[in-house]
């Protein structure tokens, strides 16, 4: 069991680095780049949604720290003259650091209505960038340089990207560097202590409580780390439209991580990174279907929740004869 | 079995004719132009007239024996790709583009994705045709994008001004959608306002885009008494409740944008009501469109079941890249000699009576050639059909 | 100051009266139906359709917008949202279900309908002008009248019909209900109906005063949660609460606030956040709904 797991992830590896360059290069397919690297993207910020519903909290409002998290970046480079690469973890910190405020009062809500308030709370990051003078209002941000070289100790870890042959490439490699690494932190949360501590939360918080469990600290530490995820694809995103609007991440946007979730699966760490994939992908095959493209979208979305209510990954249950 | 040698037949017959028309439109090679837009949820309208603009002037060209590009007749093929109003699908939407090979482009509809679609653009050698307002995309050193109409801050000034002279106005007022693009719009219009010297009594006013009731939205600015009021870049589905409530609350004086609207709309959601308000539009009023314009028409119902009058100026854009590409095929692939052409390119327009040209403008607004010539037509909205007040070019 | 608060009313009926639907539906089978706005959309186009496009009555397009949405409402529950509740490990799926149907609505609209605003000629002339201090059109009265007469009777059958009371005991305990001999099944699909035909109803006065659009089924969806959240989830009382506040707060917001700019709705979306900060079941709500 540990072996073929072991092997599994050494597969997926080699496809995300290696075979799927490759293959892109083979077909000259190039715009599978971009797809891929917004898969990737928006996966990170599905996969901190996923964390939330982890302890419980259905969270409609990841698009307001992904906003977040690009105005942060695209702020720091253009008016202070941040390298990306300083402000790509500062996003995430500075939403990590909101949330902590926003989280603590509404994390006391439960069910719908932490749904409903998170729902809101895009909105309400939609509009603050609209009025604050900072973020530029409804003007945007726009000529945002590439990402720049990163050296530490004179050592040119990664070069310019506005020198690249192909910054496609280097942002799909950045893209899916990310995922990975959020994916590894997500799958140690759940096989540690903090992970057996979130299960309770989901299972019965007063239980949890009754035992000595922290829960309010608790909850506001997995939102921070969900919105850190959230921030960082924001940022991402940013560097590759070189642009921000207080409309580039809206309500659709917080609504559809939370599909992902629920189309990959609520039990499986890699639910998210499956529903991106399939919903993402989903739509831009079905471009060919022209004026029907949105109905059956959205019959496909219905039918699969007929089929697998509990996501595309419980197939994999089924074909395990978990029954 | 009867039914099997039915099903068998019916199959050959489809197949057969499809392989007819293969070969009927086989003789011409193919020119694919491509779309990028919102064609589905809330913002589906915008989109929607410029895609069925597109796809009915490609099957009209088609019909008719192809576009003559170099001796060559081209078959004109749309690609739509619906960006659902998303930046982030913009950029998707434009590496398809890139990756079939279409270095055309109408669209984005919106700042913030006509923005996102830039570097894409310039790295693909993509020409774009966005209908966005922001004058860094046309600005050097952006040179990829066309600004398919005419922009609120050319065509505002000129209907102030207009009004001014006509009307005697003095005190003008602004509301807007609490969103990027109508808020972009109202603070270039009020600053043009009062660069012509006009009174701004109220430009702070601003309303979500599904607000139900627009009483208390207008109830200030209505208040602060103003001559005219502009509703700033207000989508066509909001326009006619804007004008009804600001009827009903006894406003008196005269109500403008510098967007295009649909006159089947405003006459259904304010009928009489709408009566005096004043909107920017293409060549579509009986006075101006030439018989191309009133058979375009004809097409576009005939093949959608309703016309929508947003398209009278969204039907330039297809014709302004054919044309230029015929005046040098080179062009057809290559968009640096499309940038080229763009200095020199004049041809008859063909959509307007008399001798009017297209060509690219913006010199003044931009710095360099990077809009479509579209007449500058303002009309005035009367018992459910637009009327020329006035018609202006954009230099 | 009579403008506001006539404006706050008027606002504040239609807003109840959308709230009340999605709060009879999350009540009954903790479904947070994201497809709110698209029913109340679907009704709007369906009245729109019988008045303007077949010539037919205005009361007649409401009742056809009434029969329709609450069918497909029933249909909805029967085959998509009870087979998911019953073989969904959490409640929560039902989100996805209802988002996939919020989708699907908007595409059927766009393809049936069309993508342009739609309105009906008006169905009153003249506005009623109290001395400059209210000014109110014939229309936009009687819309709010009708309104309210719905909210009474929604309220009148949920309090005296069998239906209604089955409905209430099963939104207030499930279990207890079905042992008593509460047929779940039926009353879940009556409730789904009655839920979406309240939408539709909406939609088709609406339509009449402001006319409808593509457009306003997501917005409307996200509005009448936040009333519904004011009030307290699955709560009549604190719908129709709901709804009257937000409907307050607009009107007052607008006016008062007008002079600042641009933040009148981030002012109000950011008091509620702080409201219910404070009090997270809402108005009346039971706590975690």
């Amino acid at each position: 069991m540990k072996t073929s797991k072991k092997l599994g992830l050494a597969l997926f590896l080699l496809a995300v680095f290696v075979l799927v360059p490759v293959m892109i290069a083979a077909t000259g397919r190039k715009d599978l780049y971009y797809t891929l690297t917004s898969v990737a993207l928006l996966s990170i910020g599905s996969a901190g949604v996923w964390l939330t519903f982890y302890i419980g909290r259905i969270n409609i409002g990841q698009g307001a720290y992904a906003l977040m998290g690009g105005y942060v970046s695209a702020i720091l480079m253009t008016q202070a003259g941040f390298s990306f690469w300083a402000t790509l973890p500062l996003g995430g910190l500075f939403c990590a650091l909101i949330s902590v405020g926003i989280g603590v009062p509404i994390l006391r809500l439960r069910g719908v209505y932490f749904a409903m308030v998170t729902l809101v709370l895009t909105e309400v990051a939609r509009l603050t960038a609209l009025a604050l003078p900072v973020t530029n209002g409804a003007k945007g941000i726009t000529s945002i340089p590439l990402p720049g070289a990163l050296s530490i100790g004179g050592v040119t870890l990664i070069p310019d990207f506005a020198t690249m042959a192909n910054p496609k490439l280097a942002f799909y490699l950045l893209a899916v560097t990310m995922m990975v690494a959020s994916y590894a932190v997500l799958w140690r949360i759940v096989n540690s202590r903090l992970g057996h501590l979130c299960r309770s939360l989901q299972q019965n918080e007063e239980l949890a409580a009754s035992i000595g469990v922290n829960t309010a600290y608790l909850r506001v530490l997995v939102y921070a780390i969900s919105s850190f995820f959230g921030g960082i694809s924001g940022v991402v995103f940013v560097a590759i439209s070189q642009s921000i609007y207080p409309s580039s991440f809206v309500v659709t946007d917080s609504v559809n991580f939370m599909l992902y979730c629920f189309v990959g699966g609520l039990s499986y760490v890699a639910g998210p990174m499956v529903g991106t994939l399939l919903l993402y992908f989903g739509w831009d095959l079905l471009t060919v279907a022209k004026d029907y493209q949105m109905l059956i979208y959205s019959s496909a979305m219905i039918a699969l929740m007929l089929v697998l209510p509990n996501g595309v990954l419980s197939l994999l249950d089924r074909i395990g004869g978990k029954k | 079995m009867n039914r099997r040698t039915l099903l068998k037949s019916s199959a050959l017959a489809a197949v057969a004719s499809f392989a007819l028309l293969g070969t009927a439109f086989a003789e011409n090679p193919v020119l694919k132009i491509g779309f990028v837009g919102v064609t589905s949820g809330p913002a589906a309208a915008w989109g929607t007239s410029n895609q069925r603009s597109m796809e009915t002037r490609a099957d009209w060209i088609n019909e008719t024996g192809g576009y003559d590009i170099g001796g060559t007749k081209y078959n004109i093929e749309i690609v739509p790709f619906d960006d659902q109003k998303d930046p982030k699908r913009a950029i998707a939407g434009m590496e398809q583009m890139a990756q079939a090979g279409i270095h055309y482009v109408v669209g984005p509809n919106v700042d913030d994705g006509a923005a996102a679609v830039r570097p894409v653009a310039e790295q693909n050698g993509i020409m774009y045709f966005p209908y966005a307002f922001p004058k860094e995309l046309y600005t050097a050193p952006a040179s990829n994008a066309v600004l398919g109409m005419v922009a609120n801050y050319q065509s505002g000034p000129a209907i102030y001004k207009y009004l001014m002279e006509k009307n005697g106005i003095k005190k003008v007022a602004f509301v807007a959608a609490n969103e990027s693009d109508p808020l972009s719009q109202r603070d270039s219009g009020s600053a043009a306002a009062k660069a012509l010297g006009l009174e701004v009594v109220s430009d702070t006013v601003t309303y979500q885009v599904d607000t139900t009731d627009f009483t208390p939205v207008l109830t200030p600015v209505i208040q602060s008494a103003p001559d005219l009021l502009v509703l700033s870049g207000v989508s066509p589905a909001n326009a006619p409740q804007l004008i009804r409530s600001a009827r009903e609350m006894g406003y008196t004086g005269l109500i403008s944008t510098e967007t295009a609207q649909d006159a089947a709309v405003l006459q259904e959601g304010a009928g009489e009501l709408a009566n005096g308000f004043i909107s920017v539009g293409g060549a579509s009023t009986a006075e101006l469109a030439s018989d191309m314009m009133k058979e375009f028409v004809t097409r576009y119902t005939a093949k959608f079941g309703e016309y929508n009058d947003e398209s009278n100026t969204k039907v330039y854009a297809l014709e302004y890249i054919l044309a230029t590409i015929a005046a040098d095929p080179t062009a057809i692939d290559n968009v640096d000699a499309f940038k080229a052409k763009m200095d020199t390119f004049s041809a008859p327009n063909p959509y307007m009576k008399g001798d009017a040209v297209m060509q690219y403008v913006g010199t003044t607004s931009f710095g360099q050639k990077r809009q479509v010539s579209v007449p500058l037509v303002v009309n005035e909205f009367k018992d459910g059909a637009f009327q020329t007040m006035f018609v202006a070019q954009v230099d | 100051m009579e403008q506001i608060i006539a404006n706050g009313l008027y606002l504040g009926a239609q807003y109840a009266l959308i709230a009340l639907g999605l709060t009879l539906i999350f009540s009954l089978m903790n479904v947070l139906n994201f497809a709110h706005g698209q029913m109340f959309v679907f009704g709007g186009f369906v009245t729109y359709t019988v008045v303007a496009k077949a010539g037919l009555p205005f009361v007649v397009g409401l009742l056809a917008s009434a029969v329709i949405l609450a069918a497909m409402g029933a249909v909805a529950e029967v085959f998509l949202f009870r087979p998911v509740i019953k073989r969904s490990k959490r409640d929560e799926s039902t989100m996805l279900l209802a988002a996939g149907v919020a989708f699907f609505l908007d595409a059927v609209i766009l393809l049936v309908f069309g993508e342009k605003q739609r309105g009906v000629p008006k169905i009153l002339n003249g506005v009623f002008n109290w001395d400059m201090r209210i000014i109110m059109p014939y229309d936009r009265i009687l819309i709010g009248f009708l309104a309210v007469a719905l909210i009474v009777a929604f309220i009148a059958f949920m309090q005296y019909s069998r239906t209604g009371r089955a409905m209430r005991a099963l939104a207030q305990d499930r279990m207890a209900a079905q042992l008593m001999g509460v047929d779940v099944d039926r009353y879940s699909m009556i409730g789904f109906a009655l839920g979406a035909m309240l939408a539709g109803l909406v939609g088709g006065l609406l339509v009449a005063v402001t006319g409808i659009n593509l457009g306003m089924g997501g917005p409307t969806s996200v509005k009448a949660f936040m009333m519904i959240m004011i009030g307290g989830a699955g709560v009549i009382s604190g719908a129709i609460a709901g709804g009257f506040i937000l409907g307050m707060m607009e009107s007052v917001g607008l006016t008062l606030l007008s002079a600042y700019g641009d933040i009148t709705y981030l002012v109000i979306f950011a008091s509620l956040m702080v409201f219910l900060a404070f009090r997270p079941q809402g108005l009346m709500g039971k706590p975690w709904g």
